[in-house]
């Protein structure tokens, strides 16, 4: 017995052993070939049938042709207005893939696996931060193999998929490779690797894409933001699956072919970049738990809650946002979108969302803003307006101009103006029946107004009184007195401000003018960001939907007496029925 | 017959697994997805199956001598519906309307039970049980319910009144009525005779059955009719305008509306509510021409008040494209989701 025992370790150890030395060899026979680690060689795939090109082609002149254009040289009726511009198919230069860098992405027409078929999975996920959506639940499997057969072969000019003379596949093979658990321990080598790897240099030291912002071009010319590793919803490659950090791993290790995002494989071992995606998976907005923010399957973002809640505060509020009652408050993700509604319009929003957080006390609200703008931009010299200035000249980008006067090529060529933000609320809420609201845009007419709180990177702080998306806004001069800048602050890519104003009473202040803060009621609230480097001023920003603001009631004693008076209510009424039927099957009748 | 009604049982059985694996999240809510637009047919379908799956179920465990009492189906058959209103249809469905719906099949489960006296008799035995409280067991459940009750009913009660600060509900006029007529661009447009100007055939006539039979397939991808090219140098007429619409969709609207007209645009996701869905059956395809071309030209600002002008962000596009324009990302979007419009005959 104990005999066969140590005869099964014995052989167990031979054959753990034997495994070690064929996986060390292959490794071995692997760098021989000098393929980075964790690649194989893989084959091109064959050329799809001539049915479905010529099937692709009506899908792409229904649904493609408006942005990417005839000859797919990302130059369709769309193509001006957008940033980052659509693919340029013709160089056959793709971004998201599991080849090695410079290398054609996988396609294969009869594949539509996961993991083995990169162009179908961006056409399948879409690319979250651009205009390309997800076409999974739009066009079939086989419609969207059927586009891309066309598009591979008849669309990508200058490189041949099926070309066995010049192609070559090398291919990550991520599933095969375990991922490394997210310890404290390798997510702290991540942070130190990021730093020895240069990443920081562009991703900034806090990873939010400000490092080199303005200086990186991609293969057309055309100005190219590093990703926010904050914002993991927006990663091209994140494949409606933001918060899997397989998708790093394999942006890391294949790079993004056509920017200045290199790969990584030849001087990292897959250890390395295992860590390295694990730190940044872990700088990915989380809840106050540090779980994943839950992302809504409409729109691929972070879902909404539109109630930003204010906590109340006994005495004065910190302004310290490292203090507990700060940390307590809950953060809302407030979206924004670009101000699309009247000109001049602005397609390209460089912000796209604000964390804010509330807290009151018997005097003043304050909000706490933050949000990442990868550049701090303050005005030089005065700017050619008065602050309350609405209609002021900002050109909208024309619809049809080539590649030279596009959006695209505009992007940090700009004016710099000032970066700023603002918080919008009714006035006279109460008297507007429930859901009706000022509207968005700098509110209604002279009868419902909206009360316009603005703060400038230059460090002011106005208040104004809008009456109308055209209507230039009035100043408040003594309301400013009553207000304060508790924190107004740029670092590594994001912006701290925290703007204190009155609650309101009718005693000191202006019903016609100012907003009243009342306990325990939704007062309309919607939010206004300008970046200074997307030449953001006047309409020119980006909005938000209608919020919130909420300030949360103590809570008051009905509610703990209430609840008792029911319980003892239930009791007799039990005791009446089991009375009751008692007495009726003793015959009795009450 | 037992065939069949073993098929009804492994139906249902599925269905209780996939509806608690949604609840429990180990299931995705999406794993079926619900297709747009088909949405309520695709829900009345799936409980039919479900119904149809439970009596198989029934039936199967009577046969095997294991009957399921009537007082416990009733229960289990109500608990099924709201769990399902709550956790396999996305979007969520407001609590009001699932209470409402609640209520409604409260009733008809009600109904259900009390079909005949002797059902009715079958169903409330075991609450007579419990209250003549004759055996241990009923004994025992007789007075966990004396001391539950109370607590239940009294924790329900605090935990509705506590302040809360839930996103207030807002109902809104989708389509709201239109006006009579409209002003654009200082010509007046009585909406009840106005017509596409570009809903031409080739001979540049006014043509419906011409314009409808060349807008895409209906069917899964809405692909272009395989002669009906819009992006051909050679048409004339009503394919010719569809493109020049289809260019000013994708250089205005496409970045609320979406690459697909499903209201999933660039923008979209900032947006509350998020931009209309033309693939939608209940959107332009419930509409006139003219309503649309009412509704682009005013924007949200033109809005009357029961469609909540305020909630709105779409432009009034007469600030920004001419009448002709307008009329043509009109027929683009009819061409790209393959409806029609409706008419006044």
């Amino acid at each position: 017995m104990m005999d066969s025992i140590t005869r099964k370790a014995g052989i167990a150890a031979v054959a753990a052993f034997g495994v070690v030395l064929v996986s060390s060899a292959s490794y071995s026979i692997v760098s021989a070939q000098g393929l980075p680690e964790g690649f194989k060689k893989g084959d091109l795939a064959p050329e799809p049938s001539a049915e479905m090109i010529e099937a692709g082609k009506r899908v792409y002149f229904t649904k493609c042709v408006w942005c990417h254009g005839v000859d797919g040289a990302g130059d369709g009726p769309g193509a001006d207005r957008l940033w980052p511009r659509p693919r340029n198919f013709n160089q056959g230069t793709f971004k998201i893939r599991h080849t090695a860098s410079g290398e054609l992405p996988l396609f294969d027409a009869k594949k539509p696996i996961p993991g083995q078929n990169d162009l179908f999975e961006t056409v399948t996920h879409g690319l979250p931060g651009s205009a390309m959506p997800s076409w999974e639940g739009i066009l079939t499997e086989e419609q969207r193999l059927q586009v891309l057969s066309f598009v591979t072969t008849q669309l990508v000019k200058d490189r041949k998929f099926t070309d066995k003379q010049s192609e070559t596949q090398t291919v990550l093979q991520l599933a095969e490779l375990k991922a490394k658990p997210a310890t404290d321990e390798s997510k702290k080598r991540g942070g130190e690797l990021v730093v020895e790897k240069k990443c920081v240099e562009c991703h900034g030291m806090e990873g939010r894409g400000d490092g080199n912002a303005f200086n990186l071009k991609d293969d057309w010319g055309f100005s190219i933001q590093p990703a926010d590793w904050h914002k993991c919803w927006n990663f091209r490659g994140s494949r409606q699956d933001p918060y899997n950090v397989g998708n790093i791993f394999r942006t890391f290790s294949t790079g993004v072919n056509g920017t200045p995002m290199p790969s990584f494989a030849d001087n990292t071992t897959v250890d390395e970049r295992w860590d390295i995606a694990n730190f940044v998976n872990s700088l990915c907005e989380r809840d106050a738990l540090g779980n994943p923010l839950p992302i809504d399957p409409l729109t691929d973002k972070p879902k909404i809650n539109f109630v930003v809640p204010s906590d109340l505060v006994e005495g004065e509020i910190p302004t310290d946002m490292e203090h507990e009652v700060w940390k307590k408050a809950p953060k809302r993700y407030v979206a924004m979108g670009g101000q699309i509604t009247h000109k001049p319009r602005n397609f390209v929003n460089r912000i796209d969302d604000i964390w804010v957080r509330s807290l009151y006390n018997d005097k003043s609200i304050v909000y706490l803003l933050e949000w990442d703008d990868r550049t701090k931009s303050v005005a030089e010299g005065k700017l050619p307006w008065a602050p309350t200035q609405v209609n002021i000249d900002v050109k909208e980008q024309d619809p049809k101009t080539g590649e030279e006067g596009s959006i695209a090529a505009h992007q940090n060529n700009y004016t710099v103006y000032n970066d700023a933000i603002a918080i919008e609320t009714a006035v006279k809420w109460k008297e507007l029946p429930a859901p009706i609201k000022p509207r968005y845009l700098f509110g209604s007419n002279d009868q419902f107004p909206v009360d316009i709180v603005k703060w400038e990177a230059d460090g002011s702080l106005r208040a104004f009184k809008g009456t109308g998306w055209d209507k230039d806004f009035e100043e408040r001069d003594n309301y400013e007195e009553s207000m304060k800048l508790l924190k107004g602050e740029w670092k590594d890519g994001r912006w701290y401000v925290m703007i204190q104003r009155p609650v309101g009473n009718k005693k000191d202040q202006d019903y016609d003018e100012d907003t009243f803060f009342e306990v325990g009621q939704y007062i309309p609230t919607v939010f206004f960001a300008w970046d200074g480097h997307n030449g953001d001023a006047g309409r020119k920003m980006a909005v938000s939907a209608f919020f919130y603001t909420f300030m949360n009631p103590p809570i008051p004693k009905e509610t703990y007496i209430y609840p008792a008076v029911i319980a003892v209510g239930v009791v007799l009424l039990e005791g009446w029925v089991l009375t009751r039927r008692a007495n009726k099957k003793r015959g009795k009748t009450l | 017959m037992k065939a069949l009604m073993s098929l009804g049982a492994l139906v249902g059985v599925i269905g209780i697994l996939l509806l608690g694996g949604m609840i429990f999240n180990v299931v995705p809510s999406t794993t079926v997805r619900l297709v747009e637009g088909y949405m309520p047919m695709q829900m009345l379908f799936e409980l039919t199956c479900f119904v149809a799956g439970f009596a198989g179920l029934s039936y199967m465990m009577n046969a095997m001598g294991m009957p399921f009492p009537r007082f416990w189906q009733g229960i289990g058959f109500w608990a099924f519906i709201l769990l399902y209103l709550k956790y396999r249809v996305y979007p969520p469905i407001p609590f009001s309307v699932r209470a409402m719906y609640g209520t409604v099949s409260l009733v008809a489960v009600f109904m259900w039970v009390s079909a005949s006296e002797e059902d009715w008799k079958k169903f409330k035995q075991p609450i007579m049980n419990v209250l003549d409280a004759q055996g241990g067991m009923n004994k025992l459940l007789r007075y966990a319910y004396l001391v539950l009750l109370p607590i239940l009913i009294g924790g329900f009660s605090y935990n509705a009144m506590v302040p809360k600060s839930e996103e207030p509900i807002e109902l809104r006029t989708v389509h709201p009525a239109p006006p009579a007529s409209t002003k654009v661009h200082g010509k007046t447009y009585t909406l009840q005779t106005s017509q596409n100007p570009y809903r031409v055939n080739q001979e540049g006539k006014y043509d419906q059955d011409y314009t409808n039979a060349n807008i895409v397939e209906q069917g899964m991808g809405r692909l272009m009719k395989p002669n009906a090219n819009p992006w051909d140098d050679k048409n004339k007429g009503y394919l010719k305008y569809v493109r020049e619409g289809g260019e000013i969709f994708f250089q205005n609207c496409h970045f609320c509306h979406g690459d697909n007209l499903n209201g999933r645009g660039l923008h979209a996701f900032a947006f509350n509510p998020i931009p209309a869905n033309f693939t939608d059956p209940g959107t332009i395809a419930q509409l006139q021409e003219t309503f649309i071309f009412w509704r682009v030209s005013k924007g949200g600002i033109g809005l009357p008040n029961e469609g909540f002008p305020w909630a709105s962000v779409m432009p009034p596009w007469e600030q920004h494209l001419t009448v002709d324009e307008i009329w043509k990302v009109i027929l683009f979007e009819y061409w790209h989701t393959g409806y029609y419009p409706r008419t006044w005959d």
